[in-house]
């Protein structure tokens, strides 16, 4: 119930303006996430903005040459990752529903010399992208954004090819609920 | 946060959506503390959350769940 106090629409407004108003640095968020090792390398554009909530890659089973989704990509501190792992043979598409995000990640992944990193605007909810073009999809701390988290799961289904993997973090809840007036607050839809 | 499913709700998603083989591979609590490493997280909201939130859960008002699934 209290999960419908607010409209789809309200919601993603509310998403949407939180990301692009962003003008803090986070990366104490990336230091608490990810090793030294993976870090380093990694262009301090991705570092200074990172957003993730885990660090689903320990568990992305990415191989070289493969095509990866990454889905929600942020200031693009995975998908600099995950392109380190397909290799020059393979391919990272960096989606994001902001410009902001994008130009972020297309400026780490130039600077950190890769160019096997692609962005992509869109929405998660309709991805821009054929059926079956995917091997991989990795998002971290995104679907949680999404009013319409059934449609998000099933155009990551449509885009994977057969037995292609799907490897997330995400924000999850106990049963009990929020107290309402968390759950009414704008903030707490983005963050 | 506020939009975040249950881990159960997620997989079922998941399960519906196609996915087979869902695994569960790590569940990290996030507390007041963790939100607040967040420029997402206002001050207001955090403020409003240790006000609401009932002390016992502050250092576990979600989970970070790491799920991997294969598409059939």
């Amino acid at each position: 119930m209290s999960r419908d106090l607010l409209h789809q629409d309200e919601i993603r407004a509310f998403v949407r303006e939180a990301y692009r108003s962003v003008d803090s640095e986070s990366r104490a968020v990336a230091e608490k996430l990810y090793s030294p090792e993976e870090l380093d390398g990694v262009p301090a554009i991705a570092l200074d903005h990172a957003l993730g909530v885990g660090n689903h890659l320990l568990h992305a089973r990415i191989e070289p040459g493969d095509t990866v989704l990454d889905l929600g990509c942020g200031s693009g501190i995975d998908s600099i990752l995950a392109s380190r792992r397909t290799g020059p043979s393979g391919r990272v598409i960096a989606l994001d529903f902001l410009p902001e995000m994008l130009e972020r990640t297309a400026a780490a992944a130039d600077e950190a010399g890769l160019d096997n990193v692609d962005v992509l605007e869109g929405e998660m909810e309709a991805i821009p992208l054929p059926d079956d073009s995917v091997d991989c999809l990795i998002s971290n701390g995104v679907v949680n954004l999404s009013p319409r988290k059934a449609r998000v799961l099933a155009e990551c289904a449509r885009v994977l090819r057969r037995d292609g993997e799907l490897c997330v973090a995400d924000l999850t809840v106990e049963e009990q609920e929020l107290p309402p007036e968390v759950l009414t607050h704008p903030a707490a839809w983005a963050g | 946060m506020a939009g975040a499913l249950t881990e159960r709700d997620f997989v079922q998603k998941l399960e519906r959506a196609g996915f087979v083989e869902i695994e569960v591979l790590e569940r990290t609590p996030m507390g007041i503390d963790d939100c607040a490493l967040y420029p997402l997280f206002t001050k207001e909201l955090l403020a409003i959350m240790r006000d609401v939130i009932p002390a016992e859960r502050l250092d576990r008002i979600g989970v970070c769940a790491i799920i991997r699934a294969r598409r059939a």
